[in-house]
């Protein structure tokens, strides 16, 4: 292709990298510095096209502010919506904290691999959350809701530091009291053991619910490695602790699954900020993960 | 394909170029640096050069270049795809052309970035044979002879050019020149023989890169990494003359007007303290050690079965702190 021209190359590109508008149709404040949106795709083709799995990311541009990877943190039920949970941390989600309903967004993606849920079929959830971490886990717990007869008992772990500070609280507050009856144990665990609202839920489900790291959760429950896979997203510290609750119960390397944060400009494995591991194995965060398992880990210096 | 272009009929072939596209060709600039400049004629030019400063990838990422405008009342981000303009590089040596079929596999393989194709596609290379200097590893690299990666490829004879025809672009530069080639004779295949014979024994610095994946895998905790730290400046130089780096950054810079405005993306450097700080203010390469150390894994390791790092010597002879990149290396796996 000599003269190409403009027309032919863009329709050469790859509508992945495709900038494409999102009206913002419902915010909300879920606590001081995160709020969940659904946007709304512009073009009703593109939204067709738009498949993701729970665990991957979107890049979301703010015109003249820039552009951020933000997780997705639902599953895929409408095509024209898509639910993003974004803390207000640096310029551009403090500028999409600044939106209203009705403003634009641009989405580009979805990026990385998403968590295996397919290969999880027939086996039981382990999922570990903390902080704004329950977003990612948020795709897989209704994935698996969804497709409830494809999966074992599901049990979920969230560590948050107040009650103030917990996202998706009507919705996971439900599955705290209700979610046996669908086979999930909610467990709560917070690290403000002052706060009033997190003692009262302790003292009423004090089989579900105590003061501390996520890690003491582990104390609450019995779980069997077996026919088990374990899902975890937090703060990078949170990994490690983990991870070793987890290999003490005998989880496999394998079985373990954690998405990870780093910079990521281009969420294609391109501009290189996301580099990660040693000369026999480099990796790209946002192309060969976000996703990777323990195994990973233990073969891919400073992942976690 | 192989051909021969007699010195007396050089200028006149370099001359046609120009109705191809524009030429850039290596210019000396003062002393021993060297960069790829629009050239009208053959003098300007100095076809002995040993490396330019910066390497060929500025015609495919630019330092600087815009992605998209933007029109908040309009609402649109427009890709920044102007009038494409053929180039023409002229003398590019083996190891940049190795380093631009990395690049090729990174930017134009999967997930295909439509402003590096563009460019890349409106692109005529032509190298030209080089004699190694005291920092030319090439040879170890596995770099020092491209057999692809180009379009024609000219090894100096005593009376005239050895050309190698590496694509069908090449070819029909021939063909348009048809009556200023000649079929190479025996004399003349021997002389190419014997030069690039000749010129493999030049090479005076080596570096073994069998299993230095593994090596540097090792060498992990090496207190090397540490030691280099201390003499780096962080200053990145590495980065920018490498032909192989590629980390750009992305910014959006918005008009005086307040509403229309551009999408940047310019170069960085994975030894600047910024380069994996994420919002909130956690870095996950947070000192220089770790920073340089993932430089040179990053160099050291593989893309799609090809290393990072082609063995150019730009790092070395550029650094302001003197750190040489080979001699490091060999420290790090043990041979120094």
């Amino acid at each position: 292709m000599e003269e190409g021209g403009k027309a032919a190359l863009s329709k050469i590109a790859p509508k992945e990298l495709v900038l494409s508008p999102a009206k913002i149709v419902k915010s909300e404040n879920m606590t001081e510095i995160e709020k969940h949106l659904e946007l709304e795709f512009q073009d009703k083709d593109y939204a067709k096209g738009f498949v993701y799995k729970p665990g991957q990311f979107v890049e979301v541009s703010v015109m003249g502010v820039g552009e951020a990877p933000i997780s997705i943190c639902a599953a895929r039920k409408n095509p024209d919506i898509l639910e993003l949970c974004v803390r207000r941390v640096g310029r551009v989600t403090n500028a999409i904290h600044r939106l209203k309903v009705g403003d634009l967004l641009w989405i580009r993606g979805p990026y990385g691999n998403g968590f295996p849920m397919e290969k999880m079929e027939g086996s039981n959830l382990l999922l570990v959350g903390g902080g704004l971490g329950i977003a990612p886990l948020r795709g897989v717990l209704q994935h698996a809701l969804m497709n409830r007869e494809k999966y074992g008992e599901i049990l979920v772990l969230y560590g948050i530091r107040c009650y103030t500070a917990m996202l998706f609280r009507d919705e996971f507050l439900h599955l705290f009291y209700e979610g046996d009856k669908q086979n999930v144990k909610f467990y709560l665990s917070y690290e403000d053991s002052s706060d009033k609202a997190c003692y009262e839920l302790a003292c009423e489900r004090s089989d579900r619910c105590m003061s501390g790291v996520v890690t003491k959760l582990f104390q609450l429950m019995k779980i069997s490695a077996e026919d088990t896979y374990a899902v975890i997203c937090g703060p990078p510290i949170m990994y490690k602790f983990v991870v070793k609750e987890l290999l003490q119960r005998n989880f496999s390397p394998k079985q373990i699954y954690m998405t990870l944060e780093r910079r990521m400009k281009c969420g294609v494995g391109k501009c290189g900020h996301c580099i990660i591991g040693s000369g026999s194995n480099i990796k790209y965060v946002c192309k060969d993960g976000p996703v990777f398992t323990y195994w990973d880990a233990l073969n891919t210096k400073g992942m976690i | 394909m192989y051909k021969k272009l007699a010195k007396t009929e050089f200028p006149r072939f370099f001359e046609g170029l120009g109705n191809l596209g524009k030429v850039y060709g290596p210019v000396n600039i003062e002393g021993s640096t060297y960069e790829f400049r629009e050239v009208q004629s053959p003098e300007e030019m100095d076809l002995k050069y040993t490396r330019t400063m910066i390497p060929p990838k500025k015609f495919f990422l630019g330092t600087k270049e815009t992605m998209y405008t933007f029109d908040e009342e309009k609402a649109v981000y427009t890709p920044a795809i102007g009038k494409q303009e053929k180039t023409i590089i002229f003398g590019i040596h083996a190891c940049d052309i190795h380093a631009l079929k990395l690049l090729d596999k990174v930017y134009m393989d999967e997930l295909m970035d439509l402003f590096y194709t563009m460019k890349r596609r409106n692109t005529i290379l032509i190298g030209i044979s080089c004699h190694p200097d005291e920092y030319c590893f090439c040879k170890s690299m596995g770099t020092s002879y491209a057999t692809d990666g180009f379009d024609l490829f000219l090894h100096e004879l005593s009376d005239g050019y050895f050309v190698r025809v590496g694509s069908e672009k090449g070819h029909q530069i021939i063909e348009a020149n048809k009556p200023l080639f000649i079929d190479a004779d025996e004399k003349d295949v021997e002389e190419f023989k014997m030069n690039e014979k000749k010129r493999l024994e030049e090479f005076n610095l080596e570096l073994n890169v069998l299993g230095l994946q593994d090596m540097l895998d090792l060498a992990y905790e090496s207190p090397v990494w540490q030691e280099t730290a201390d003499e780096c400046f962080g200053c990145g130089t590495c980065n920018l003359t490498c032909p192989t780096c590629r980390c750009y950054d992305v910014v959006d810079y918005v008009g005086l007007d307040l509403k229309t405005g551009e999408r940047v993306r310019r170069w960085d450097s994975c030894m600047l303290r910024k380069h994996g700080l994420v919002a909130g203010g956690l870095n996950f390469r947070p000192t220089r050690t770790e920073r340089l150390r993932n430089r040179f894994n990053c160099k050291g390791s593989l893309t799609e079965g090809m290393l990072n790092c082609v063995g150019c010597g730009r790092c070395t002879v550029y650094c302001p702190a003197e750190i040489n990149f080979v001699e490091v290396m060999k420290k790090v796996i043990g041979e120094l």
